[in-house]
């Protein structure tokens, strides 16, 4: 028979005594680091999510505009976008050329290329992360591509079936897919794609120290990259609360935060040493799915115009984005190809009114729902009180993220009746990546909502077309086709706030986020740490 | 006596069978894995492609068994967003989580049990008022607030301590005051209605007729034998500090298995998500298991009636 | 003149003593107090309507967005307790969000309430393996996270306040349940359940009549317990991002919502909400420890 003791002064003995064992453990030992070549100092970066181990593998690109953030510290791509170069930055490769009639590509590697592990980065490296990647738009790289020809031990050609025109920006571009990025192919093979996730890998500036899966990547300086590395260690962390980005801003724990939400912009701009970096991001627009049902209020144009003219875009951009954002005229970003600029739309709300009267609205009409993307709630019911004001009475629907784009997926079944939904989206590469994902016929997210026929036809022919004069007409014309109609309404383009902490030199936060085309602070390697 | 062991187990096991069966149905029912894998520019190919690599274009009942058969192996299959087996991931988040959990328990016990002790030792006076307004405060305020509260006032107004993240000792005491706060009001209302009742007793009566300083027996008789309910309790209230301080791990970016759960709730990593809540179900269930074995060795007649 | 200053000295003295001592006498009637601010804030609810000045959803005419309480340099005495993020009127927000909270709480407990008490009497009253199988489930329940629920009901039913119910009462019904049983194994054993049974009354019977009376006043107990945890879960569903759906005003989802606010100073939109959630979880908690030493055999005797 056991007998049960357990008197108070015991128990907490032997608690104390584990806890402060598991505190020991946890506390972990410190890194040592070997001493590199002129890089020093250390930069914290306070990541606004979860990681997902998928980002540090370009093999597994996800077609979101977020692994850039992981791939430009630890890979490098042949070319890249990098400052304002869309993404013709020549990388790996000193020098590209595509054929005049788009059917071939040659690229020439820097002499004395290196991964991480000592490896020399071949040509063959570049065929195999070519041929061997499985991400997002890996089938259009498939399709379109013949075979891949070694020319020499630097010089590599990829041959295609048919005109690639899109080739260049499908592959240097950072946040549309990754195939351009150059993995060592014996390491891959030897430790498999979910080993590679673990402990990657690359070719670029920052090599991997220590990974703890969503939480922490720590790396140092890679002395044989071919720029100079500025930081010795680069660190990033998950730290999903924004608040508490703040504080460990605010504290010195962390050197570059991103995502400061509009409540805290103007309480981090007063911070000694910190500066603001709002990178202009995401567009915001107003979408109506199956607005060409007849009993639909939003088929009549007038009410779609009514629509635009009762929103005040610039509170939006005041209050969300702490004006530094940009009230926009057109719904695709203008940091993309073919992308037309259009002028701000304004706000008029008598004329709105008056165009409902003239639709034969004179009370206004009730919508069901209005459903802003997660969990950009408060946009949404800015937007449902500026309508109320022209007598259009909405109601908002809040969606726990997974489930808004599982909707998204089911189509117009899923926003019976009288819908609006506030999109929000940044897409980079090319306009038609935009089409494609929210206005086509069948496209992954616009399904069965939009379907406007004559701009699909249009769309298609542009696909098909191999005459580059004749695809930018074909471009702007669908565009303005869009705007015109109002088939969407543009509210603005919000601003991705970040903030650089003192330790960081930067004169102007654009030396911390040179690069237009995505909201984080690459190229890594140019990040400095200031001197005591 | 092993007749009853016996029986305990295979309830246990029954427990746990419900149990995966339950989380495997809910967390296919919260929605699709794969729009959240892909975005924006993919298209239905891709869909497929991501579905067929996970097998999740299989049927539930086939799913279902392949997971219960490497449920048996002790493989929990392997994580959609770390592309880890949960079974390692989770030994990776468990001794942070396992720190928390400790240290947050401790401060529970450290509020809970004086704050209970007072309380029914001075019934309705102002010390019972006063212990009772401490460890109800913690109830009180949701868990969020009171984190962002401590982080303002002791990080970034004093600076005493770190924000957030795991580290040395100092990164515990917030969110481990913040969690275990929570639960000291639970662990106040055993230690007083246990102690209300052992002071009641006869045997305490006895100790006190003897002369006995009150103290004494306050000390040595009446707290000790309050303690077995309050710490199993205790055992309990930990497996889901361990396991599922979500609110908390999230506020202070703290790397433990709260966080394993928030973030695979929300990318539907369905194999993350039923892992985590299996091994919490293991744990709730092993603990009852060995209480009720303990009773019913202290006590045989639980044996009997059973 | 020497002996004033002693006087003086002292006549304070007992004052302030005497004072303490009225105060705590009267704080001796912490139910009292704890009714009373349970019975203002139900008021205030059924009166909503009718003494909210302005509409809660919508940002009031000619306020800007975090307007301070009207006390405050720039404060307006039209919005007394200021503006939030979206220039709404955080007094009426308040006083609307005191209907939708006290509904949460009320209705969650009184789901969780059900469900757990007739599973524990099942339980307690059936036995054997029926008993068995419900109490290990009750066990298993305490490993299955609340936001696990929360995002299946969104997917199934969409959110709305009633979901935020049906998963709160989902949550809490194992402590009834647990409890609830212990009361139902011995009151079984009673001898006017035996007679009951030995006359032929039905098990339905026996339950209605015998069995559930006598449970009422733990359910009781443990009811006036939950309504502040309930309150409190719901302010962490809508952290996650699963609460009751904005824009309505519940308090839980205006904390949540403004917590970045706190590190900005702007403190009136996270203090007032936080200050009458802790109110009403602290008085439902000191009301609940009241009714239980009232009402449970356990602590009665005491």
């Amino acid at each position: 028979m056991i007998r049960l003791r357990l008197d108070g002064r015991g128990v907490f003995q032997i608690l104390a005594a584990v806890f402060l064992l598991i505190t020991a453990i946890s506390a972990g030992v410190p890194l040592s680091t070997p001493a590199g070549a002129s890089a020093k100092g250390k930069i914290t970066l306070a990541w606004h999510a979860g990681f997902a181990s998928r980002w540090l593998d370009p093999q597994e690109h996800d077609g979101t505009a977020t692994p850039d953030n992981f791939f430009t510290a630890l890979h490098d791509a042949l070319i890249k976008n990098q400052g304002t170069a869309l993404y013709d930055h020549p990388a790996l490769a000193e020098k590209f050329a595509i054929a005049p009639d788009a059917k071939s590509a040659t690229f020439t590697l820097r002499k004395g290329l290196k991964f991480h592990n000592g490896e020399p980065v071949t040509p063959q490296d570049v065929k195999f992360s070519y041929e061997n990647y499985r991400g997002a738009k890996a089938d259009v790289f498939k399709k379109k591509t013949d075979r891949i020809e070694i020319v020499d031990d630097r010089t590599i050609r990829f041959v295609f079936k048919e005109p690639f025109l899109d080739f260049a920006i499908l592959f240097g571009t950072a946040n549309v897919a990754g195939p351009g990025w150059v993995v060592p192919e014996k390491y891959y093979k030897q430790v498999g794609p979910d080993g590679f996730k673990q402990k990657p890998i690359g070719a670029g500036p920052f090599k991997l120290v220590r990974h703890e899966p969503g939480v922490k990547v720590e790396m140092e300086a890679f002395d044989g990259y071919y720029r100079p590395v500025n930081a010795k260690q680069l660190v990033m962390i998950s730290v999903p609360e924004a608040a508490t980005r703040v504080a460990m801003l605010e504290r010195g724990e962390a050197d570059i935060i991103y995502n400061v939400p509009g409540e805290l912009i103007h309480k981090v701009s007063k911070l000694p040493g910190v500066t603001l970096a709002p990178v202009l991001s995401g567009s915001f627009f107003i979408e109506f799915p199956g607005f060409q049902d007849p009993k639909n209020p939003f088929r009549d144009k007038r009410v779609r115009e009514a629509v635009s003219l009762a929103i005040d875009r610039r509170a939006m951009n005041q209050t969300e984005s702490g004006g530094m954002g940009k009230p926009t005229g057109n719904w695709i970003n203008n940091d993309v190809l073919y992308a037309i600029e259009w002028p701000e739309f304004g706000r008029d709300v008598e004329k709105a009114k008056q165009l409902l009267r003239e639709a034969g609205y004179p009370n206004g009409f009730d919508v069901d729902w209005v459903t802003p993307i997660p969990a950009f709630y408060s946009r949404g019911e800015r937007i449902i009180a500026q309508l109320r004001e022209v007598g259009i009475r909405g109601r908002l629907q809040t969606m726990e993220r997974g489930i808004f784009f599982q909707r998204l997926q089911g189509g117009l079944k899923e926003f019976p009746g009288t819908q609006i939904i506030l999109q929000g989206v940044r897409i980079a590469g090319s306009w038609s990546f935009w089409y494609e994902g929210y206005f086509k016929c069948g496209g992954f997210n616009s399904r069965d909502r939009i379907c406007v026929k004559d701009l699909d036809g249009k769309f298609d022919q542009y696909e098909r077309s191999i005459n580059p004069a004749e695809r930018k007409k074909l471009a702007e014309e669908i565009q303005r086709g869009i705007l015109e109609n109002y088939y969407l309404v543009p509210v603005f383009r919000h601003a991705f706030v970040n903030a650089i902490g003192p330790k960081v030199v930067a004169q102007k936060w654009q030396d911390v986020f040179p690069t237009i085309t995505t909201g984080y602070a690459y190229p890594w390697e140019d990040l400095k740490v200031k001197d005591q | 006596m092993t007749q009853f062991v016996l029986r305990r187990i295979f309830y246990s096991v029954v427990t746990l069978f419900i149990l995966s069966a339950t989380i495997f149905l809910i967390v296919r029912l919260t929605g699709d894995p794969v729009a959240l894998m892909a975005e924006a520019s993919a298209r239905p190919e891709d869909l497929d492609r991501i579905r067929q690599q996970w097998g999740l274009d299989r049927s539930w009942p086939v799913q279902y068994a392949t997971f219960m058969q490497n449920a048996f192996k002790g493989e929990l299959g392997k994580s959609f967003n770390y592309r880890l087996p949960v079974s390692e991931l989770y030994f990776q988040r468990l001794p942070n989580s396992l720190t928390l959990g400790l240290a947050a328990t401790l401060i529970s016990l450290l509020i809970g049990i004086p704050a209970g002790i007072i309380s029914a030792v001075k019934v309705n006076t102002w010390w019972d008022y006063a212990a009772k307004g401490v460890a109800l405060l913690g109830l009180s305020i949701p868990g969020f607030w009171l984190g962002l509260v401590l982080i303002l006032v002791f990080s970034v107004w004093l600076r005493w301590l770190p924000t957030s993240g795991a580290g040395d000792w100092r990164h515990v005491i917030m969110p481990a005051l913040a969690l275990g706060w929570y639960f000291a009001a639970s662990m106040l209302r055993l230690t007083r209605s246990s102690m209300l009742e052992v002071l009641g007793s006869e045997y305490i009566k006895l100790a006190r007729l003897k002369g006995l300083p009150d103290v004494v027996v306050i000390a040595m008789h009446a707290f000790k034998n309050a303690l077995i309910p309050v710490f199993t309790l205790a055992g309990v209230n930990m497996v889901v500090m361990v396991n599922a301080a979500v609110i908390i791990e999230v506020i202070f970016a703290w790397p433990g298995i709260g966080r394993l759960l928030y973030e695979g709730i929300f990318q539907r990593d369905f194999p993350l998500v039923q892992g985590v809540v299996i091994m919490a179900g293991f744990m709730i269930v092993a603990i009852n298991l060995v209480v009720d074995i303990l009773y019913a060795v202290i006590d045989p007649r639980i044996r009997l009636a059973r | 003149m020497a002996t004033i200053p002693a006087d003086t000295r002292l006549a304070p003295r007992r004052e302030t003593a005497d004072k303490l001592r009225a105060l705590l006498e009267a704080a001796r009637e912490a139910p009292l107090l704890a009714v009373v601010i349970l019975g203002g804030l139900v008021l205030v609810a059924v009166l909503a309507d009718l003494i909210a000045p302005y509409d809660p959803t919508l940002p009031v005419k000619g306020a800007n967005v975090f307007d301070p309480p009207f006390w405050m340099e720039g404060g307006s005495t039209s919005t007394l307790l200021g503006t939030d993020f979206q220039g709404r009127d955080i007094l009426s927000r308040l006083i609307h969000g005191a209907r939708v909270s006290l509904i949460v709480g009320l209705m969650g407990t009184l789901v969780a309430g059900s469900i757990g008490t007739a599973m524990g009497i099942l339980s307690g009253y059936a036995g054997g393996w029926v008993d068995q199988i419900i109490m290990r489930v009750t066990d298993a329940w305490l490993a299955l996270p609340a936001i696990v629920f929360a995002i299946f009901l969104a997917a199934m039913i969409g959110p709305s306040m009633w979901n935020i119910i049906a998963i709160l009462g989902g949550v809490y019904w194992t402590r009834y349940a647990r409890v609830i049983r212990g009361e139902v194994l011995t009151l079984r054993e009673r001898e006017f359940v035996k007679l009951a049974e030995i006359a032929g009354a039905s098990k339905l019977r026996v339950i209605k009549k015998h069995i559930l009376p006598n449970v009422l006043n733990t359910v009781t107990v443990l009811a006036s317990l939950t309504v502040g945890v309930v309150i409190i879960a719901e302010a962490s569903l809508s952290f996650l991002g699963v609460g009751v759906p904005p824009p309505q005003p519940a308090w839980g989802l205006m904390l949540s919502e403004a917590r970045p606010t706190l590190m900005a100073g702007q403190w009136w939109l996270t203090v007032f909400p936080g200050a009458c959630i802790l109110l009403i979880v602290l008085a439902t908690q000191l009301f609940g420890d009241w009714l239980r030493v009232r009402l449970d055999p356990q602590t009665r005797n005491l």
